[in-house]
This record gives C-alpha cells, structure tokens and sequence, in this order.
C-alpha cells in the first residue's frame, strides 16, 4: 500500500485502455479502480501510472493478463450461505417446476468461478444440473479456460467449507475437489455445459429471456452511472416473474430500475421482475 | 471546520465504542464512521447492540449510501467499507487487508483521501496492526489523529502500533475522547 496514484493518472490509464483496446472502465468506482491499478502497478514491478500505459500499448498479451488482474476475485464460494439456501429452497424449484424447457441461469457479475461452482453444486445436489442452461459473464479466455478446467484458487477452503456446512449442503464439500500438491481441482463436470459469455466492462450482451440473474457484489465496482445502465441490460433480459440477486448490501432503491421489480427476500435482497 | 470522524477499533473495543456513542448528542453536527473487526458470518445483531445506548443513528450502509450528519455507519460483516468522493460510502469484497474484513486501514485511508485535513481519525484498542497505516495517512494529508491510552486498553497492540508509526495530536482516555467530540462545532 505504498505507490499511490492520482485521479489524473487514473483517468490517463483508463482513456489508453478505452482508445487502444475500446474496453470502458470510465464508469467504474474510482476509489476501488484506483486501487486495483496501484496494485497491478506494484504486482507487475512498474513504476508509475505511466509505466503502466507504456507496457500496455500494443501488448494484447499483457492486456488479457490486466483484465485478469483488475477485475476483483470472488473470495468465497458460498459468500452468505443463507442466501444460498434460499436459492435452493425457495427459488430453483420454482424457476424449473414453472418451465417447459431449460430455464435460462444468468450469473452477469464477472466471477472467478466460485459462484458458478457454487451454483452448480447446488444443483447437482438437487438433482437439476441438467435441467437448466447456465451462462456466465467473463473477460478473458485465460478465465473460461481456469474455471472449465476445475483449477481455482481456493483463497480460504476453510472458509469455503464452513459455508457449506452452513447451508447444509447434502454432501461433503471436499467430495467436490482433489489435491495434488498445492493445487485444487474442483469437479470440472459441473460446468461443462456452461455457456461463457465474453463481455467487455459495460456488459453490452444478454442471452436473454433469462428467468434469474446472480449479479451479486459486481455493482459495488461501479458508479451510479454504469450501476444504472447495466440494471436496465438486466431487466430487459430478465423474463416477467423472473429473479435477480443482487449482494446483501445491495439495493435496487434508488434506481431507476426499482420500478421494474418487487422485493422478492429484503434480507437476501433477491427481486422478482414484474409483468412489463 | 471538520468533516466526519472515523473511528477504529478491535478486540476490547466494544465498551468504548458504547461509551462514545451513548455520549454523542442527537444534535452531533459530524457523521461518525466505524470500522470493527467483527464475526464475518454474524449478519446483524451487532448494529441493534450498539444502538441500544447510541445518542444517533447507527446504520450499517449499503453500498452508494449517502454519508450524512449526525449518523454513524459502521462497516459491514464481510465487506471493506471505503469512502468515495460525493460523500458516499463503496463497500468492497476485495481480499482482506491484515487478514481484516472490514480493513481499518482501507477505511481510514479512504476517507482521508476524501477529507483531508477536515477529518478526525481515532484508533481505539485492538489486537492486531490494522489501522495504524490508515491513521498514518491521514495524519500525513492534514487530518487529526488521536489515539486511545493504550494503558487503559484492554488490548495494546492497535494503538502501539499506531503511536510507533506515526506522531499523534493526542493520546487520551475515553473520558477525554468524549470530552473532546462533545466539542465538535461545524
């Protein structure tokens, strides 16, 4: 925590990677975005805002390896175990007793994969794995190709396997990886027939028809702005009487898509989508 | 003249933090922002506890929350809590800092960030070394830094930490700490 940089140098990275790369970050939390260049500057042994600018000017390479490094990690699998007993219980019954073909799972929050793993556990452990069509939002190949191989950094497994024990998982959680050395492999099947969608910052593609979204924690990362503009990306995709999750210290209050949905559960803040 | 006044705390710190609060009248003309290092997996009970004897508010915020006078926002379980410009708080899910979610440090360095030399910065007792970085940065951008009496802390190592790393405007006791806030004249 030692470099730090300005608001004008910020604004001078963000407008290279807008003009070289056409990816806008413009409406990204200052603060937070501040703070993930400060840290790639000092991961990746530069000196300055500008050394950064340098490296990334005409270096493809280095720019997937940024994306991969600016956007920020989900740290647990099964963040808010409550929340996710309340998708298995009340929530995924329903979307799938309600629907004549595979109900559309949108996770649009740009996950390192402890979500979708999460998700899919649940749902194998349902017995629904295959009766839903799962997408999920990424910036970069690198990250398909982690979270289809099954090799996520598991951060805190402690962590992880005390949620699962929180929501009463049916199975063991360590049933769901294997060590070799300091590595984790987390079962690659359950997501080998997950649809990754590669997006650019602003999330300007949907699958659509979509009958629940996961967008937990990735507005948090935005101003106003961008918060606003993606809600409304989300809304239209979202089928009437669908759902959207968003993080427990999220809220549609204040948005202008407020007026789109219901409270579905204020304490896990999931909405469900009105009839247009 | 000042701003706000963020205050930081650990283990031990709870009877203090009590204590200030209950102090503070409704009239209190600074936001007051905390962050405690707290259970990550217990959601509530902690605002309903501090707020049985609390002059003001006490609001655990969402994210983009509008930071006003005469409320204090204490930082959720399991979430940073950063202060951005426009005077709202960002709560962040980023790895943890000084193994601490919330980090006293990000919190303190945020808001100084923000307010400058119109922010007041207090560090109470604790366990761990979280909080002296963010002090430092705020005492380094203008602000006032006060420290808990680490002869009356029930755990030291906060406020020594803090004390080593950067030079304070007071070290005073509780009593004082209030004594001090129930001056505050916008």
């Amino acid at each position: 925590m030692q470099y730090e940089i300005g608001i004008v140098e910020t604004r001078n990275v963000i407008k290279t990677l807008l003009d070289d790369y056409g990816y806008d970050f413009r409406d990204y939390a200052l603060t937070s975005f501040k703070r993930r260049l400060e840290q790639i500057i000092s991961n990746n042994g530069l000196k300055d805002a500008d050394g950064l600018i340098g490296k990334l000017k005409g270096n493809p390479t280095f720019f997937d390896q940024f994306l991969n490094e600016v956007n920020i990690d989900t740290t647990e699998m099964f963040r808010d175990p409550s929340f996710w007993r309340t998708l298995r219980d009340d929530i995924l019954p329903e979307i799938i007793r309600n629907s004549t073909t595979k109900p559309r799972i949108w996770i649009a929050s740009f996950d390192s994969g402890e979500e979708l793993y999460s998700l899919t556990i649940i749902l194998k452990e349902m017995g629904a794995l295959d009766k839903v069509q799962i997408y999920s939002n990424v910036f970069t190949n690198a990250t398909i190709q982690k979270i289809t191989s099954g090799q996520l950094d598991p951060k805190d497994i402690e962590i992880n396997e005390a949620n699962y024990v929180r929501l009463n998982g049916k199975s063991q959680y360590s049933s769901y990886y294997k060590v070799e050395g300091n590595k984790y492999f987390f079962d690659s099947t359950l997501v080998k027939d997950v649809n990754f969608i590669k997006q650019t910052p602003i999330i300007d593609k949907d699958p659509g028809a979509v009958k629940l979204v996961l967008f937990r924690n990735q507005a948090l990362y935005y101003n106003q702005l961008l918060q606003e503009r993606v809600l409304q990306k989300i809304a239209e995709s979202l089928v009437a009487g669908g759902f959207l999750a968003l993080g427990i210290k999220e809220t549609l209050e204040n948005t202008n898509a407020n007026n789109k949905f219901t409270v579905f559960n204020e304490t896990e803040r999931i909405y469900k989508r009105k009839n247009v | 003249m000042y701003k706000a006044v963020i205050i930081g705390g650990s283990a031990g710190s709870f009877q203090v933090i009590t204590r200030i609060l209950h102090s503070l009248p409704a009239s209190f003309p600074l936001p007051v922002l905390l962050c405690l290092h707290r259970l990550k997996h217990v959601r509530s009970g902690f605002v309903e506890a501090l707020s049985l004897k609390s002059g003001i508010p006490i609001i655990e915020p969402d994210d983009k929350e509008q930071i006003k006078p005469g409320k204090a926002y204490l930082a959720p379980a399991n979430y940073h809590m950063f202060i951005e410009l426009g005077n709202k708080i960002a709560l962040s899910t980023e790895d943890p800092v000084n193994h601490s979610r919330p980090s006293i440090d990000l919190s303190f360095l945020t808001a100084a960030q923000v307010y400058r030399d119109k922010l007041i910065g207090v560090i109470l007792s604790g366990a761990n070394r979280d909080g002296a970085y963010g002090l430092k940065k705020i005492k380094d951008l203008g602000g006032l830094a006060i420290v808990q009496d680490p002869n009356e802390c029930q755990v030291r190592t906060m406020t020594e930490a803090s004390l080593k790393m950067t030079p304070v405007d007071h070290v005073y006791n509780t009593s004082e700490i209030i004594r001090f806030l129930q001056t505050i004249k916008t």
